[in-house]
């Protein structure tokens, strides 16, 4: 799952740890426990991932937090950054997972080997899922793609592989079913205590990832022309309503705002190639398909609390990336240089 | 018959030229150099290249000179960089035409192992009215030079080192008074499994490399004949396969394979009268390559017809063409490219003292004139005494690059509308020789340059596509230095190399310019030699300085030292064959070093060479 329900978890995390301080003592924050994290995926080649945090009250950047608080490179393509179970997740598609914790960044633990292409990760049943591509074969396809578990949570060997879909992404835990979004049109569910693959559910277009809106959960799929968002039956496991919406050459960077309100990164293409952020809502047929319009937009985010929009910028991954913060309502607030080729964002 | 090579030993500063002596006549035809005054020419000869027999040019531009190469690994990928510019800024022949694939703009000088020469010379700045396409940052020219009235002889030297490092070479040649003929051989094969740390990996173990094992092998023909009193034909062949495993960067774990096959042949008649020469060259290219079983092929044939002549006193000129017929057979396309140029050069020597150079190129592709290009420069030698003398050389020059066929072509992405690169480039050096107890040469060049229309590839979506949008500045200096003495049955010699580059980058932020990316601002190359008769040792080192890995404000890289070390005797003998024998140890301290980011490089590397001559 990215990271839109994964700082709701984290608050709930942070409000039971509360409530459980029976002494009244206080804990002194963690530098990074606070804040914004930037996913910086890297150079293709290069292995240049890394994570900036940014702390909106001070205005304050920190970059290469990974290297800075560990004395070593990331050394890989940071695909997702992961909040759960009290541990910080950082997936790597050249294949490793590191664990850190997420107050101060020091490493806990990590899974570095028998993986391909990971994606994205998923804790159930005290164990790790991973969704991983797998390897290419000779045309430069995917048809072996897995979730990789791995038996505990601070990373280890990986235990087993199940199959699933073409190109997994994002993952969404039930109780102790584990669903996966495979780009290929399907919505996968695998049973976390049996690791055995349960159900396939057909999506239509490109699901990749899952949103929780009005007390249910979702997946957002995008085509050609349109976007869907397909509710999916947590006790049937069944695909119900579906609210589209013509939206033309949608991309898989989304993120969910205020009242419904879900932002989507578009992009021409080549030859072209003209990006922008489309607004849609959830709640009416209302669509604003450029409310944001430029080029090299790579990543998008909303801060709940400030209610802000984060707009990442690859700046086309010759160097540092760029992000841009937005007031609800459009207006600029402030640019800063990142990392290389920001994607992502996790706001705690 | 005799051939001379005339080359200023050491920094290689002076003209160099072709000389026949044909019955009683001695004619000339005047090689490139003539015409370069003003510009900073490095040259190695055979005796300096015997000590990286085993080794790259890639380790020769590295360690000797102030060319920053980027290597992606041990017998990986290198390229060079002239003055901050990229590697496709670099034109690089052999024997006069032009390596560089067609399709990439660029070459691997990894692939260019140092047996296959006998010398490499190095011009530095733009020179696009000298050498034509790609020669922004400066050139490199490889040669074979034949030698004659020597008889049979024939060589072979064989290195074993460290990680699995096994290099084989041969060769034969004969010359009587006007024919030579020479076959040489290697094979080069290194197993490349060095230690290292793997910064991926949490508590960075040490591990061995992996995929990173690298075999090639060639062969060299050459041939020279001298018809009658006034022609002379050379033809040259050189073939170089390699079979490379591709070292990946740490923290991933690729295992892709490559497989270079490269065909390149030069055919060469020259005609000599009193006061001129006229000179035919036909030229053919053919480049394969194969990335994890995709295959890609180019081939260039070249049409190069040259007329020198020097009918007036201290005048020479050269007027020439050429003509480039280019094919890429890609795994994603197929294209053809047809280019045509004229130059004419003219050095006028009013003086002893100070020559002046200007040189006229025109090109023409697809179907237009465009760009025209000169270049001026001099040399005055403004204080001259018996053992000592000072030179001021300067030179201004525009340089271009045609946009490769990838560029245009590629699919999808390439973009036809592409601009040609731009160059306008200028230096202003000093040199000063002295000679005595210790014998003296130092140079100081101050150059500036201004790159225009420089070609990045930019994703446009999920499609990489090349965009005219970089605009640089350049600038900095360059000093080498030697000085060699006696000391009783010691001669010694110290040579010092220092360069200071500045290459902003004005489109990222242009008030606030950065240095372009893996381009140290300082590099500096030392050397050490002591010679006892025939016993030679030798200490060096290379210092190369913080670099980022990207444009902007991006992660830098720390700056790294490597020192090397060598022994050799080249006086064993048993009967009348030769054995001499070298030893040496690379990187002597054992510096855990990167020059691009996270590719590993190996430490201590032990090499032990040996020769037979017969």
């Amino acid at each position: 799952m990215k990271y839109i329900f994964k700082n709701q978890l984290w608050a709930l995390v942070l409000v039971l740890f509360a409530f459980s301080c029976q002494d009244g003592s206080e804990k002194p924050l963690g530098k990074y426990e606070t804040g914004v994290l930037i996913l910086n995926e890297g150079n293709f080649g290069t292995n240049d991932g890394e994570v900036y945090h940014y702390n909106p009250s001070l205005r304050a950047l920190t970059g290469e937090v990974f290297e800075f608080e560990n004395s070593r490179p990331f050394a890989g393509l940071l695909e997702d950054l992961v909040l759960e179970e009290g541990r910080l997740y950082l997936v790597a598609n050249t294949g490793k997972i590191e664990i850190v914790n997420p107050d101060n960044f020091k490493s806990i633990g990590a899974v570095t080997g028998n993986l391909d292409q990971p994606r994205s990760l998923a804790t159930a049943s005290g164990k790790l899922f991973v969704s991983d591509y797998g390897p290419y074969d000779a045309n430069y396809q995917t048809p072996d793609s897995y979730v990789a578990v791995i038996s505990g949570l601070d990373g280890g060997a990986v235990k087993t592989k199940i199959e699933v879909s073409d190109k997994p992404e994002d993952l969404f835990v039930s109780g102790k079913n584990v669903f996966v979004a495979c780009a290929s049109g399907k919505v996968e569910v695998i049973d976390a205590d049996s690791e055995t693959l349960i159900k396939t559910i057909s999506i239509p277009g490109k699901p990749t990832q899952f949103l929780e809106y009005g007390g249910k959960l979702w997946v957002y799929s995008y085509q050609s022309t349109q976007v869907s968002f397909h509710a999916i039956d947590l006790g049937s496991l069944q695909a119900g309503e579906v609210k589209s919406r013509a939206l033309p050459k949608a991309t898989s960077r989304i993120a969910l705002g205020d009242g419904g309100q879900v932002y989507v990164v578009t992009s021409s293409g080549w030859p072209n190639y003209e990006d922008a952020v489309a607004m849609i809502s959830l709640e009416n047929e209302q669509i604003n398909a450029a409310w944001k319009k430029g080029t090299g937009f790579y990543g998008i985010g909303y801060d709940r609390e400030r209610q802000e929009v984060y707009l990442a910028n690859a700046k086309g991954f010759q160097g540092n990336g760029e992000v841009v913060i937005y007031q609800k309502d459009g207006t600029q607030l402030l640019s800063m240089e990142v990392g290389r080729g920001p994607s992502g964002f996790l706001f705690r | 018959m005799m051939l001379v090579l005339w080359m200023f030993a050491g920094l290689g500063w002076m003209p160099l030229q072709d000389t026949v002596s044909l019955s009683e006549i001695e004619v000339s035809a005047p090689s490139w150099e003539h015409f370069a005054s003003g510009q900073k020419v490095i040259s190695f000869e055979k005796r300096e290249l015997n000590d990286y027999s085993a080794r790259s040019l890639a380790d020769l531009l590295q360690e000797k000179s102030p060319v920053f190469v980027r290597q992606y690994g041990s017998g990986m990928l290198a390229s060079p960089s002239f003055r901050g510019t990229s590697a496709g800024h670099t034109a690089i022949f052999w024997n006069g035409i032009p390596l560089n694939s067609p399709s990439l703009g660029q070459s691997d000088l990894s692939l260019m192992p140092i047996q296959a020469i006998d010398q490499v010379q190095l011009q530095f700045g733009s020179s696009g009215a000298l050498m034509g396409n790609e020669a922004i940052g400066g050139s490199v020219h490889l040669k074979t030079n034949p030698s004659f009235e020597k008889g049979l002889k024939a060589n072979f030297s064989q290195t074993a080192g460290s990680y699995g490092l096994f290099h084989s070479g041969t060769s034969v040649h004969f010359s009587s008074q006007k024919l030579s003929i020479q076959s040489r051989f290697y094979r080069q094969f290194s197993a490349n499994k060095f230690r290292y740390r793997d910064l991926s990996l949490p508590g960075t173990p040490e591990k061995f490399q992996e995929n990173a094992q690298v075999e090639q092998m060639g062969w060299v023909q050459n041939l020279s004949w001298v018809i009658g009193e006034k022609d002379l034909i050379k033809a040259s062949f050189w073939w170089n396969q390699a079979d490379r495993q591709i070292q990946p960067v740490m923290g991933s774990r690729t295992r892709d394979q490559q497989e270079d096959q490269s065909f390149r042949a030069v055919w060469d008649y020259t005609h000599f009268w009193n006061n001129s020469s006229a000179n035919l060259k036909l030229g053919w290219v053919q480049d394969e390559l194969n990335f994890n079983g995709i295959d890609n092929q180019t081939s260039q044939f070249f049409l190069i017809p040259e007329w020198n002549f020097d009918f007036w006193d201290n005048w020479e000129f050269k007027v020439g063409g050429r003509a480039t017929f280019a094919k890429g057979e890609l795994s994603t396309y197929s294209a053809k490219d047809n280019r045509l140029e004229t130059y004419q050069s003219a050095l006028w020597r009013p003086k002893e003292v100070l020559s002046l150079s200007l040189n006229l190129r025109q090109l023409a592709f697809e179907d237009l004139w465009k760009p025209f290009l000169p270049s001026l420069g001099v040399d005055w030698i403004f204080w001259k005494k018996e053992k000592e003398q000072w030179m001021l050389k300067s030179s201004m020059a525009k340089g271009f690059k045609v946009p490769t066929l990838n560029d245009r072509f590629w699919e999808p992405g390439g973009n036809p509308d592409l601009l040609p690169e731009e160059s306008l480039s200028g230096e202003l050096g000093l040199h000063w020789t002295k000679r005595g107890f210790f014998n003296l040469e130092q140079s100081l060049t101050y150059f500036r340059m201004k790159v225009d229309n420089w070609i990045i590839w930019m994703p446009m979506g999920a499609v990489w596509s090349p965009q005219n949008i970089r605009k640089v500045t350049n600038q900095g200096l360059e000093y080498e230095g030697k000085l060699d003495w006696s000391s009783g049955p010691l001669d010694w010699q110290v040579q010092l190399g220092y360069s200071l580059t500045q290459a902003l980058d004005l489109t990222t932020d242009s008030n606030r310019p950065q240095q372009l990316p893996y381009t140290p601002r300082h590099q500096t190359n030392t050397a050490l030699k002591a010679e006892l008769g025939s016993i030679a040792w030798d200490f060096s080192g290379t210092w190369v300085g913080q670099r980022s890995i990207g444009t902007g404000d991006s992660r830098k890289m720390d700056p790294f030292h490597i020192w090397n070390t060598g022994i050799s005797c080249s006086a064993l003998k048993w009967g009348k064959v030769q054995f001499p024998i070298r030893f040496q140890i690379l990187n002597l301290f054992n510096a855990d070093y990167q020059v691009l980011y996270l590719r590993a490089m190996p430490g201590r590397t032990y090499q032990f060479n040996l020769s037979i001559h017969l």
